[in-house]
């Protein structure tokens, strides 16, 4: 069954586009652009995940989701908002957002978490991750491949945790900024791109399957490669 | 000089010739002319005492008629003197605080009313400001966000375009991105200025954050071979916002590197003086002027060389000041004759209560 997505949009190009995006993707696509229409649908409707503006009109979306968190409805959020700054982010994630998106956003970047949220639910937390035949021990913080141990700093430690866990998802810079290096703000440089070549140098040079790959102009993927 | 001292100097003089004069009277009437009748041997002492004692009498009431007068013009200048002080509070965040109202109907009051009359109106057009901003940075960005998306379409749909135009269209969605980080920057200090922006006060090991920011800065200055070292770094105890703190360490560190010259080094010292951290980072680049180190906390203020190269909005210096402040420290550039250029944060230490 497809994956259903409520995007909850007041202007109509913006819905309209993301809306194309996503159905790229292969998902089920629903527009509503009144914050009261949307609220009433999430109640009754089992959507995967909702793409939630903050602006709307009628009710506003931070109201939304305080509401239908009130309402028991645990359907994953994530917010789009005008304002990029770290209060906003902190307050949006405070009502209960999985996750917070300032515009203007990549569409790679909105389709990308959009997938995170909507496979939240399958992930479990093993105490061991592995891909291939790479391992990492995330309570010893251990790393192996093919039995040779890696020595890891703690920030790639955070980065490879962070990556294996996601196996299989591009994570965007930006994605990875948040959660690794906790910056909500756009530090405007290359910190990203230079720690992926040096964790790419530990675990896969001098093997013959890479594990760890650039997706351009979307970020970075661990996975197997086919 | 104040009014009030002034006259207070004029009174006294005043006070003084009086009991001067007195005191000459006083002496001629009781003591000289006493002695000139006892030389006499007459004791004529009931002649006309009356009438000196009125005159010494009347001539003692002026001093205490200016003493009294002094009071009551300390007493009428006293609403000036506390219109003042609350002008001194006054800034923009304030603009509504009453000030304090002078019961009657005088210039005092008057010079009241017209001052809270230019408040409102200030705190209006203040008030104007803020609302234009916040709105404007929903308006802006909507657009942009269409324009980016409809960028990106262009480019996933059309992956035959030729290089130039390719670049083109990055050009711009980088240029739409800039647009929108200006944006951003603008409500955050707008929204700074209204007082509506809270941090956090909580306990920061700041030096962890250094730390960090140099791990950070050595990855920066990579790709312009520039030497990064980390000279000192004391354990410091900071009260205050630990994601606000890091973003002032990001955009001095990302400054250090995007105006320091090839080849160059950039130096981070962190030391405890006393009851503040001391934070210096230091890098070699052109010198800047101490006028322009003032200015450059102004928003949108550009160093003299700095504008072709690097590609800031102009606002980090200003959100690194405000953040600065807003934890209770201070800011400043310095440059020295051998071409290097300081930032140098001094912040307060948590209290060790």
């Amino acid at each position: 069954m497809a994956v259903r997505i409520l995007i909850v949009e007041d202007d109509k190009k913006t819905a309209n586009f993301i809306a194309k995006a996503l159905m790229e993707e292969g998902f089920a696509v629903d527009i509503m652009h009144d914050g009261d229409d949307a609220l009433a649908a999430i109640k009754i409707t089992p959507f995967d995940a909702v793409v939630l503006d903050i602006m709307l009109i009628g009710r506003d979306g931070l109201s939304v989701l305080k509401q239908m968190r009130a309402h028991g409805v645990q359907t994953p959020v994530l917010l789009l908002s005008a304002r990029g700054e770290l209060n906003e982010r902190v307050e949006g994630l405070n009502a209960g957002a999985d996750d917070y998106l300032p515009k203007p956003f990549a569409l790679e970047e909105l389709t990308a978490r959009v997938r995170a949220l909507a496979r939240r639910g399958g992930d479990v937390k093993t105490p061991i991750l592995q891909i291939g035949d790479l391992t990492l021990d995330t309570i010893s913080r251990l790393a192996e491949r093919g039995g040779r141990r890696i020595e890891l700093t703690t920030r790639e430690y955070r980065l490879l945790e962070f990556l294996m866990r996601s196996a299989g998802r591009v994570c965007s810079r930006m994605m990875i900024l948040e959660k690794v290096w906790d910056y909500h703000f756009d530090p405007g440089s290359n910190v990203v791109d230079v720690y992926i070549g040096k964790l790419r140098e530990k675990i896969d040079a001098d093997c013959g399957v890479k594990l760890l790959h650039s997706v351009r102009g979307e970020g970075y993927v661990m996975k197997e490669a086919r | 000089m104040t009014i009030t001292k002034r006259l207070g100097i004029g009174y006294a003089i005043m006070a003084a010739t009086c009991l001067c004069l007195l005191a000459w009277l006083g002496y001629h009437e009781f003591v000289a002319e006493k002695a000139a009748f006892a030389a006499r041997g007459v004791s004529d002492l009931h002649e006309d005492t009356s009438a000196e004692f009125s005159t010494v009498f009347f001539l003692g009431l002026v001093p205490v008629m200016l003493g009294l007068g002094w009071l009551w013009t300390r007493h009428v200048l006293a609403p000036l003197g506390a219109l003042t002080r609350a002008a001194e509070q006054i800034e923009s965040n304030n603009l509504r605080m009453p000030l304090p109202r002078s019961m009657n109907d005088d210039e005092v009051g008057k010079l009241n009313a017209v001052f809270s009359a230019m408040t409102t109106r200030l705190d209006e057009s203040f008030q104007q400001i803020r609302e234009f901003t916040l709105h404007a940075s929903h308006e802006l960005k909507t657009p942009l966000t269409v324009m980016r998306a409809q960028l990106e379409t262009v480019l996933r749909e059309n992956q035959s375009l030729p290089g130039t135009q390719t670049e083109w269209i990055r050009g711009q969605i980088d240029e739409v991105n800039r647009l929108a980080k200006i944006v951003d920057s603008l409500t955050l200090l707008t929204k700074a200025d209204a007082g509506l922006v809270t941090l956090e006060r909580k306990p920061v090991r700041f030096d962890e954050l250094v730390q960090e920011a140099f791990e950070d800065a050595l990855v920066l200055a990579h790709p312009q071979h520039l030497q990064v070292t980390l000279d000192e770094c004391a354990g410091v105890l900071l009260t205050g916002d630990r994601h606000r703190l890091r973003q002032m360490l990001l955009i001095l560190a990302d400054n250090a590197v995007k105006y320091n010259c090839p080849g160059g080094g950039i130096h981070i010292a962190l030391r405890e003086l006393g009851d503040v951290a001391e934070l210096e980072i230091t890098n070699d680049g052109d010198t800047i002027s101490p006028e322009t180190q003032r200015r450059l906390f102004n928003r949108f203020a550009r160093g003299e060389n700095a504008t072709q190269k690097a590609e800031g909005c102009g606002l980090g210096l200003t959100i690194a000041q405000w953040i600065v402040h807003a934890h209770g420290g201070n800011i400043e550039l310095r440059s020295d004759a051998e071409k290097k250029t300081s930032a140098l944060v001094r912040l307060p230490l948590a209290s060790k209560t």
